[in-house]
């Protein structure tokens, strides 16, 4: 994974509003979702500087997402956005990923 | 392999939860065992794919990390011997939400096909992780279903069996496993966990450095139906059992 480049990320989000999308979500030690689906309506990204960044999404006309400490991002090959946060050490804090199909069970 | 050897080889089941369990936990034991000629079979309930560490630096993500950990599994298997590798192909964290009496019947007929001479998993209360009391709660339920009551261990963590009656345990229940000759096959595996064990960096000292780290002995808590144990040194009670089978060959 690269480390978040805003603008870019920002594009990439940008991508999934307006249409359904899987959702994985997770605060590493304590929770996890896989494949909900919603409808997004905006999708945001913030932070100042190099991070770490905070991401929110708006779905299904009255829904919110909103994750913080993310410092990295992918497109995976299959054109999955993944969002990640990792402390100093490489452990993951938390994750969001954005596809079009469900991600495997 | 020849039938003589497969009939003279003596068999060992591990059922644990993640990949590492098997090198972090009792690596040296497998070795050892693997060593003398032991047929050993690892079942590992899920790929360990919701995990904190993905390298350090991270060089995975969620969606990456399981097929990254089978991949580093398989290679930790080569570093200790271990022949065969099956997964239950649970998720990572969910073990104890999976149905238990399908787990536990998939796990009994596993034991039925194999017929081990021995059967290591976790301990139901100590294991440490849900997904560990899981697994060894159905492991526990599947061995006595399958009409056995011999040759079934708990695992443990490092030296906290060198002191068994902190856990309401006692000497009795507990056999120690010499395994200075083979923590060079054990370090091999943690370094094939990659992911897992970049983290800790006594690990990728030198050789020498790293492998001074490690215990010269694993423990292994005897299961409360077995027959009291006739070796307190070795998970094969039975002296001669592969010398039966190699006597009916």
């Amino acid at each position: 994974m690269k480390k978040i480049d805003r603008m870019q990320v920002e594009a990439e989000l940008r991508k999934f509003a307006g249409g359904p999308a899987f959702i994985h979500s997770e605060a590493t030690s304590y929770v996890f979702v896989r494949n909900f689906k919603v409808e997004v309506t905006d999708a945001f990204i913030a932070g100042e500087g190099n991070g770490p960044y905070r991401a929110a999404l708006r779905f299904d006309g009255h829904g919110w997402l909103r994750m913080e400490s993310l410092t990295h991002y992918e497109i995976d090959d299959q054109g999955r956005l993944l969002l990640a946060g990792f402390d100093d050490r490489g452990r993951m804090d938390v994750a969001l990923h954005l596809g079009k199909e469900p991600f495997p069970e | 392999m020849n039938n003589m050897n497969r009939n003279t080889a003596r068999k060992l089941l591990a059922v644990f939860a993640h990949p590492d369990d098997e090198t972090f936990i009792c690596g040296g034991t497998l070795a050892k065992y693997a060593a003398e000629g032991a047929d050993i079979t690892l079942v590992s309930a899920t790929r360990g794919e919701m995990g904190r560490r993905m390298g350090n630096p991270p060089y995975l993500n969620r969606e990456t990390i399981a097929a990254a950990r089978e991949h580093e599994l398989r290679e930790a298997c080569d570093c200790l011997g271990i022949r065969e590798l099956i997964f239950l192909d649970i998720r990572d964290k969910t073990v104890e939400f999976t149905d238990e009496e399908s787990l536990t019947a998939r796990i009994e007929d596993l034991i039925r096909d194999i017929n081990p001479d021995a059967v290591l998993t976790f301990h139901e209360r100590l294991g440490g992780h849900p997904d560990h009391c899981a697994i060894g709660k159905a492991t526990k339920a599947a061995f006595s279903r399958a009409g056995r009551k011999d040759g079934l261990y708990y695992i443990s963590f490092g030296d906290m069996m060198a002191v068994p009656e902190r856990f309401g345990y006692t000497r009795s229940d507990i056999v120690k496993i010499n395994v200075s000759e083979h923590l060079e096959a054990k370090l091999a595996a943690f370094r094939a966990h990659r992911c897992q064990s970049e983290i800790d960096e006594w690990v990728w000292l030198p050789d020498a450095e790293a492998l001074a780290r490690f215990g010269m002995h694993e423990y292994f808590i005897k299961t409360e139906l077995a027959a009291p144990l006739v070796n307190d040194d070795d998970l094969f009670q039975s002296e001669d059992s592969g010398a039966v089978f190699a006597f009916e060959s």
